[in-house]
């Protein structure tokens, strides 16, 4: 998994690439929190996870995303943008689409 | 080894209501479309290729009881729930058979689920009957006699008649028990629980139920478990819940999801999962959805793996291993 983060215009924007699974989800997890943290000290009040370069997420990495979001105490809303068939599948299995707002593009997480 | 399930239900018995069996009857004959059948066999037949499981059958509503055929001159019978019933009806029958009328119960941990059935489980009023009930909790013994006292049950505890000993475990120090190697892990569920893994010749199956999976422990608590679970043949899983409901409203209530089940068992290379300790409040649709999102979920995963065989317990189901 690779991953890259940046600042758009009021809003952090987060791009996880490859997969998120047995093997990746600590570096995705800690990469995830860090962001939290950065939103937080930025008083940023979005961040997006823009999944279009992700294949899929395994348990793990949904449970990062909640582990993350107990860490934004509110004060931080993670959107999740632009899923693939797969990830949108995994997210209604999951039904992670009812704990976090799931959007297709990553402008229309504003 | 055979797997039998008496009792596949979490928390709470559960009954069909009048109106559910209705809605089964109707949507059969709608499937039959006024087709005739020479007999009952051949309708059973048509109702098991042409109609889904929910339809024509139901997970059943008993609590949680599986029985482990394949141990040396005893039964096998991992907890005590509403499903023992029917169990202890059953080994009388292949008692008067010949099987040896020795019982080796094997609790994951003491909440009413898991115990309610034993003072209906007919062998524990035989004299000749020899009961090894093994657990983790060292208190074990209390919460049967509890459940019958005076106030909760007209005969008491010691009115049974066969021979009944209690043995404590601790978790990872395997010991034989019937012709099997048994290892108890501990689990994270209110008051803790055991799960137990149990080989034999070669095989392995394991019970791990009332387990919760929490995120902030994901590192420490999911490494133990793909050990336990190692090449199993068969691992039997609480997914009582969804991921979303384990991870949020419902967390600290000590039960696990089916997508972490399927996690869990791929990193660990097991061979078969079964879906169990199915939430109470679930319809036989319910159910039915969440073993075929659970199917769809492990082929989305799987990367390469060897196809995790995944089975939806119900009352009922027998599993060679």
């Amino acid at each position: 998994m690779d991953w890259g983060l940046r600042n758009d215009g009021g809003q952090l924007v987060a791009s996880p690439t490859g997969r998120v699974d047995e093997e990746s989800w600590k570096d995705f997890s800690t990469q995830l929190n860090a962001a939290v943290q950065e939103a937080l000290a930025g008083t940023i009040p979005v961040l997006v996870i823009d999944l279009s370069g992700l294949e899929y997420m395994t348990s793990k990495g949904l449970r990062a995303l909640t582990v993350a979001k107990n860490e934004a105490r509110g004060a931080v809303t993670i959107r999740l943008a632009a899923p693939n068939g797969t990830m949108r599948r995994i997210l209604s299995i999951s039904r992670y689409d009812m704990l976090f707002p799931v959007v297709d593009h990553v402008d229309s997480a504003r | 080894m055979l797997v039998r399930f008496w009792g596949t239900r979490g928390s709470l018995p559960v009954a069909q209501h009048a109106d559910t069996a209705l809605t089964k009857v109707v949507r059969a004959l709608l499937i039959a479309r006024g087709r005739e059948f020479a007999d009952e066999a051949e309708a059973a037949a048509f109702a098991r290729t042409e109609m889904e499981f929910a339809t024509y059958a139901t997970f059943g509503g008993a609590t949680s009881c599986v029985e482990i055929e394949g141990g040396e001159e005893a039964f096998v019978i991992c907890d005590m729930g509403s499903g023992l019933r029917d169990f202890g009806l059953s080994a009388l029958r292949r008692c008067a058979e010949g099987h040896p009328r020795v019982y080796h119960f094997f609790l994951s941990h003491l909440h009413w689920d898991h115990i309610m059935g034993f003072p209906y489980f007919r062998p524990a009023y035989e004299s000749g009957a020899s009961i090894v009930i093994h657990a983790g909790h060292a208190d074990a013994e209390q919460a049967l006699r509890r459940q019958q006292e005076a106030i909760s049950f007209p005969v008491p505890f010691d009115e049974l008649k066969a021979r009944i000993e209690f043995v404590t475990h601790l978790p990872m120090d395997p010991f034989e028990a019937a012709g099997m190697q048994v290892t108890l892990i501990r689990q994270t569920h209110a008051r803790g629980s055991f799960g137990y893994r149990f080989e034999k010749a070669g095989k392995a199956v394991v019970y791990s139920t009332d387990a919760e999976h929490r995120p902030d422990d994901m590192d420490f608590d999911e490494g133990q478990f793909e050990a336990f679970f190692e090449k199993a043949d068969l691992v039997v899983c609480d997914t009582m819940y969804s991921l979303a409901e384990e991870a949020s409203l419902k967390q600290d209530r000590g039960h696990s999801s089916n997508l972490v089940a399927v996690d869990l068992c791929h990193a660990a290379g097991a061979k078969r999962l079964a879906l169990f300790h199915h939430e109470p409040s679930y319809s036989d649709d319910d159910i039915q959805r969440m073993f075929y999102e659970t199917l769809r979920y492990e082929g989305l995963v799987r990367a390469g793996r060897p196809k995790l065989e995944v089975v939806c317990a119900y009352d009922g189901l027998e599993v060679e291993v």
